[in-house]
């Protein structure tokens, strides 16, 4: 319910404006704010996933170009020309996106840089570097051709409306927690089954078409002229940019706020003193971009958000007492998301049967190097269902490389790693997660924008649990978080920190567990209690890898152990014959010591 | 092969003055991993202070402009390192804020230059302007020449700085791994201050290069933005040496294609160039691989 709010003050606001106003200059003010809120809402689904696009005029361009082109050829309906556009958008998004969205970092923003500037030379030099629009007054509605220029705000506010509700259709599902953790935390977002690709490129795609049908409306209602330097050119991105990050970046009602804030600001100074000052409306935008980074980096939506969840909680939050103050519910809380509106993606278990004969892991002749240095060399072992196996060595044995490549955050550069029986080299991290390999780091790695629950709801919704919120919670009461479940990160201690993690990789019932040094940080009673807590939420068919540094520990809780040094495995067996083992006590103590620890 | 070498000369010589462009793009990054870009239009703010000091009855040569342009540009890009940059360097989340102030500043630059000169394109035409020599058949721009010449000679004095000098040094280390750069000792705000200045004013002496054979308008940078980074990428971010390299490389490619296209898209072809080297090799032609985690 507290959804649709916002859209009826929308509504109702443009409603009033557009019956109020009457002079031409003030409604052409209304019309642009609508089409650039539009614009924004479309750029922001990209910031969603943290993914800063500075190309988007390629697709308002090609939404421009494409309608002009097919009304001026076969007198197509611009509706018609639009649903092409945005087609013809939506593929040339995938087709630029999938190169850059492997790749982490500010290689996305850089890439679609020149992607409008390839387009509007080649449109320029080979096309027309400008196309009037013909006029078509006999049909208003099939030709867009509104005699009354209040018609286009309606148009326009219908577009933008159904935007808004993309836009919050996908922050309710789990396709919005996907954004949200990759924007978070890739790496760790991938680990937990997130398909980053996939959904990057659904909402680049989603983005771009939107982008292409707001040109059609800019066009048709306020420049009249399809002009290349205009629609490709570098100040759409400005003004997206503004809008969106001025309101709030990733935030589904951002653009519109910053839209309405800054277009009729920028339009009347230009109105007022642009003759003698030509740069006044770019000084409006480049200044709130200035302001913005310096002061409020995500926008004014969630500044007043956050500022009214501290008013409104003091102290920390609980399950129990989330009661609706008025400043709690202006603070709106973390989406969550909709059983009905789940996205249907495979089915839930599309686990692999556990085959009796075979080891639920088989390491086999794994080798690994960066550049000159050696860190694995032909590591095999192999671990059966329901067993605990431990894994030490001393520093830079090649440990946590080990894990890495397991769960395809590296890659071997040779051997083979065996899940229940299957080759798994070519799969990447996400899909062995859903397969049911799970794991831990040894630098815990959280969603720090997102509360605990949510945090393990990623790794729910990564493994298409059925009801991910349901199961994180029975997940987290397991663990003993249920009481600062919708607190923030920031506020856990080392022990809880280390209790999520375990919560996250339990969530999805894996086969196989890996901890990473789960016992790092932790004091001898929480050490204790640690391995307790992990042997209470597995399954009996499930098998755990530790790696661990406390060795007296980790011998007490494994069944077996393999000891690595210098990326060889030196010994591997029963704990008690690996820690005698000369090779072992000479990896760790060196051989200088080796005399003294047999004398003892 | 006449033709070829007659695109293929002018091309290495503005290459030069691309390699010097970029090479300042390329310390920022490598010292504090800030994209700039606003870079473009501290390069478009030294060409309009060269046409200021040569048109404005003063009467001074650009070329002989330079060191006070680079003194002017080092200042300048302290400030605004000390008065923006700096609230925005460091932790990943701060990505955002970096695209959009340095986008930021860069238009406030361009509107402000545009109010107060307009759009008006202006030149600087030295009385040697349209003097060249032929070497067999290729006509050589002599200030075409000039500003590959001192493109070098900065390349020069840029190796010796950072090699030779203690702070060159520090940058040097910071721009290798910045933490481990604080725990020698060195203050990380103030090597940030001095990279930030020094390759601003690099860029500055670029522009100043640029105005012999350039016309001016407050909007000439967003051109040069592209190639910029295309030579940055090519060397591989981060790397000073690299963007050099990667300069020279676009210059040619921009040049030679006029063997094929019009000179009116040789831009499409740096473009695609850097595109293709950020979906093939997005480490640069010599970068190094990052580990995962």
């Amino acid at each position: 319910m507290r959804r649709l709010i916002p859209f009826v003050v929308l509504i109702a606001v443009v409603a009033v404006l557009n019956g109020w106003l009457d002079q031409r200059f003030y409604v052409r003010v209304l019309t642009l704010s609508v089409v650039w809120a539009l614009a924004g809402v479309a750029w922001n689904l990209m910031a969603k996933a943290g993914q800063i696009s500075l190309g988007h005029s390629a697709f308002v361009g090609m939404g421009a170009y494409g309608f002009t082109i097919l009304l001026r050829g076969g007198g197509t309906s611009p509706w018609v020309g639009m649903a092409i556009g945005m087609g013809v958008a939506a593929a040339v998004a995938l087709a630029i996106g999938l190169p850059t969205f492997r790749l982490r970092g500010f290689y996305f923003t850089l890439a679609t840089i020149s992607f409008p500037l390839i387009m509007e030379l080649l449109v320029s030099h080979y096309g027309d570097p400008e196309l009037t629009v013909p006029f078509h007054p006999e049909s208003e509605w099939k030709f867009m051709e509104f005699s009354n220029s209040h018609t286009y705000v309606w148009v326009g506010l219908g577009m933008l409306v159904i935007a808004l509700a993309i836009s919050e259709l996908i922050d309710v599902t789990s396709f919005g927690f996907a954004l949200r953790a990759i924007r978070d935390n890739e790496v760790l977002a991938r680990a937990v089954g997130i398909r980053t690709v996939a959904w990057k490129s659904a909402a680049f795609m989603i983005s771009a078409a939107l982008s292409a049908a707001m040109a059609v409306l800019w066009v048709k209602a306020v420049l009249r002229v399809t002009v290349a330097e205009e629609v490709f050119g570098i100040t759409v991105v400005i003004v997206m940019l503004s809008v969106a990050f001025v309101g709030g970046v990733g935030q589904t009602w951002g653009p519109v706020v910053g839209a309405a804030f800054l277009i009729p600001l920028a339009m009347f100074l230009d109105d007022s003193i642009g003759e003698s000052v030509p740069g006044a409306q770019e000084l409006v935008y480049a200044a709130a971009l200035v302001l913005v980074a310096l002061l409020i980096p995500r926008g004014i939506l969630p500044a007043i958000e956050k500022g009214c969840r501290q008013l409104a909680t003091r102290p920390r939050p609980s399950l129990e007492q989330a009661g609706p103050s008025l400043f709690g519910r202006l603070a709106a809380p973390p989406p969550r998301p909709s059983p009905l509106l789940r996205m249907p993606r495979r089915p839930v278990r599309s686990r692999l049967p556990q085959p009796s004969d075979t080891p639920v892991l088989e390491v086999d002749g794994v080798a690994k190097s960066f550049g000159a240095n050696r860190v694995l060399s032909d590591v095999a072992f192999s671990v059966d269902a329901g067993r605990r196996v431990g894994i030490i060595g001393p520093n830079g044995a090649g440990k946590t490389t080990l894990f890495n490549i397991m769960t395809a955050h590296l890659r071997a550069d040779a051997g083979r790693i065996l899940f229940k029986g299957i080759q798994m080299d070519r799969m990447r991290a996400p899909r062995r997660y859903e397969l049911g390999m799970s794991r831990t780091f040894q630098v815990p790695q959280g969603f720090h924008l997102m509360s605990p629950l949510d945090n393990v709801v990623v790794a729910a919704i990564g493994a298409s649990m059925p009801d991910p919120v349901a199961a994180s919670m029975t997940m987290l009461e397991r663990v003993g978080l249920a009481g600062k479940a919708l607190g923030e990160l920031s506020a856990l201690t080392t022990a809880e920190i280390k209790s999520l993690e375990l919560a996250r990789a339990m969530v999805s019932e894996p086969d196989l567990l890996l901890l990473d040094e789960p016992l790092a940080g932790l004091n001898e009673a929480e050490r204790a209690r640690f391995f307790e807590t992990v042997d209470e939420l597995v399954a009996p068919h499930t098998a755990i890898v530790v790696i661990e540094h406390s060795v007296r520990s980790l011998i007490q809780y494994v069944e077996s152990v393999v000891a690595l040094d210098e990326g060889l495995v030196i010994a591997q067996g029963r704990p008690e014959d690996v820690v005698s083992d000369a090779r072992v006590i000479e990896a760790y103590l060196g051989s200088r010591w080796m005399e003294h620890a047999r004398d003892q | 092969m006449v033709e070829f070498l007659q695109f293929l000369v002018p091309g290495i010589l503005i290459g030069g003055v691309y390699a010097l462009l970029a090479s300042g793009l390329g310390l920022i990054f490598g010292v504090m991993r800030v994209v700039n870009f606003a870079q473009a239009d501290f390069m478009m703010l030294a060409m309009y202070l060269s046409w200021a000091l040569f048109a404005g009855g003063v009467g001074l040569d650009p070329f002989l402009a330079v060191p006070a342009v680079f003194v002017v540009f080092l200042l300048l890009g302290m400030a605004v390192h000390w008065l923006f940059i700096r609230f925005v360097i460091g932790r990943r989340e701060n990505h955002d804020a970096q695209v959009i102030l340095t986008i930021g500043l860069g238009l406030i630059f361009q509107n402000l230059i545009l109010i107060r000169y307009s759009s008006e394109p202006r030149v600087v035409a030295p009385s040697y302007a349209n003097e060249g020599d032929f070497i067999g058949d290729i006509f050589i721009s002599r200030v075409r020449l000039y500003a590959f010449l001192l493109s070098v000679l900065v390349a020069a004095l840029l190796f010796l700085f950072l090699n030779r000098s203690r702070t060159g040094r520090a940058i040097r280390a910071a721009s290798e791994n910045w933490e481990a750069a604080t725990y020698m000792g060195i203050d990380i705000d103030r090597t940030n201050r001095i990279a930030f200045g020094v390759g601003v004013a690099l860029t500055a002496v670029g522009g100043s290069a640029l105005v012999t054979f350039q016309s001016i308008t407050p909007f000439v940078g967003f051109r040069f933005v592209v190639v910029m980074f295309a030579a940055v990428v090519l060397g591989g971010l981060g790397s000073v040496s690299g963007a050099f390299v990667g300069g020279v490389l676009i210059g040619i490619i921009q040049s030679v294609s006029q063997v094929w296209t019009s000179a009116a898209v040789k831009n499409v072809w740096v473009f695609a160039l850097f595109l293709l080297i950020l979906y093939v090799r997005p480490n640069g032609l010599f970068g190094k691989v990052q580990r995962a985690i």
